[in-house]
């Protein structure tokens, strides 16, 4: 890839109807910066603090399975959560990833 | 701690505030303060009802605002976009147009509980109020109240140091293009649904009730009463007010906490 600032935008609906978002930028085919937004339910808030920072330096190409795997410690035990699950935003960021690979940077709703 | 795992709605001494109406920003800080009140024990239970001084756009606390809201559209319409402590979904609120109540209670009211139990548990009295006037209402889970014109209100919770804030907006009448054009999920949502002629009302309540707002209003704090072993009428202690102004100017009502997911 040539470009070093890739803007991608992914979103998963997840059973029971929440939906997760995730906004992210790649620089040197790793993630860069990550938002995870979304409609869902999640205590305490600062536990999607982080969801964002168990998701900064992935590699672009890491699959949902170790996607998963770094953002599971993210929900400690201490954690009730409603609508998004690790495997969710793994589904969630797969998805951005891949519509950036697929050249469109696709950013549905991000705004000019 | 020494909480009971679990307490009745007749085992509180509930209390209602319905003041006049207050900004977007300053019913974000209340919710906040009110929920730190009961926490620590200075306030009862209380039952909350909202009037709007403004219209505005509430996202849930998790929320991205520019994936959310059209902020040029609700600019243009003197919506003011605020975000609420308790995750879920955005809605857009004009005056008179909806309905929204905040419980505020020890934890215990829903102890043992799961989300989706915790949820219908804290507006069962809203169904058979609902009931009361007429409509057939339903709790769909999560955070739904429906019936047969359609989605009637969406709740949201938040829990902290032993208490539970369960906020409601119904929707009374509200205009569903401007809504449109403020809300980006929205029009997905009701694209689905094929709704989204210019001019359509989302009115299940005044619709299915034929009754003033405030008629419906009066009808639910009867039936908490009721039903809850009684309602104080109660009001906004100094403090609390003049807490929930500070956070409203230096927290709630900023462009940081606005744009916190931007």
């Amino acid at each position: 890839m040539e470009s070093t600032d890739i803007a991608a935008h992914g979103e998963y609906k997840v059973p029971g109807g929440k939906l997760v978002v995730v906004d992210l930028a790649l620089a040197h085919g790793r993630l860069a910066s990550v938002q995870v937004s979304g409609d869902f339910f999640l205590e305490p808030a600062e536990a999607r603090d982080a969801i964002d920072a168990a998701l900064l330096g992935l590699s672009a190409d890491a699959d949902e399975a170790e996607i998963t795997s770094a953002v599971a410690p993210a929900f400690g035990a201490d954690t009730r959560a409603f609508g998004i699950t690790p495997e969710g935003v793994a589904v969630a960021v797969r998805r951005a990833l891949d519509a950036a690979d697929g050249g469109k940077g696709g950013t549905p709703g991000g705004g000019p | 701690m020494s909480v009971r795992p679990r307490s009745d709605w007749q085992d509180h001494d509930w209390h209602l505030v319905h003041v006049e109406p207050q900004p977007p920003a300053l019913h974000m800080a209340l919710d906040d303060v009110m929920l730190d009140e009961v926490a620590a024990g200075r306030r009862p239970p209380t039952l909350r009802i909202w009037e709007w001084a403004g219209p505005a756009v509430v996202m849930g606390r998790f929320q991205s605002l520019r994936n959310e809201v059209d902020v040029e559209a609700a600019r243009r319409h003197g919506i003011e976009v605020v975000r609420r402590i308790s995750g879920g979904g955005a809605m857009f609120i004009e005056p008179g147009n909806t309905i929204t109540y905040s419980i505020v209670a020890p934890e215990s009211l829903v102890g043992g509980m799961g989300f989706e139990d915790a949820y219908a548990h804290m507006d069962a009295w809203v169904i058979e109020a609902l009931a009361g006037l007429g409509i057939r209402a339903w709790y769909q889970p999560l955070n739904d109240i429906a019936s047969d014109a359609g989605k009637i209100a969406g709740a949201a919770q938040t829990r902290r140091r032993g208490a539970v804030l369960h906020h409601v907006t119904m929707a009374y009448d509200i205009d569903a293009g401007k809504m449109l054009e403020v809300l980006r999920i929205g029009r997905e949502k009701l694209s689905d649904k094929g709704t989204t002629s210019a001019g359509k009302r989302v009115d299940p309540l005044r619709s299915q009730t034929g009754l003033p707002r405030a008629e419906v209003i009066a009808h639910m704090v009867e039936t908490f009463g009721r039903r809850h072993g009684g309602l104080k009428v109660d009001t906004l202690h100094p403090d609390e007010l003049g807490r929930a102004q500070a956070l409203a100017r230096d927290r709630f009502g900023t462009p940081e906490w606005t744009a916190l997911l931007p």
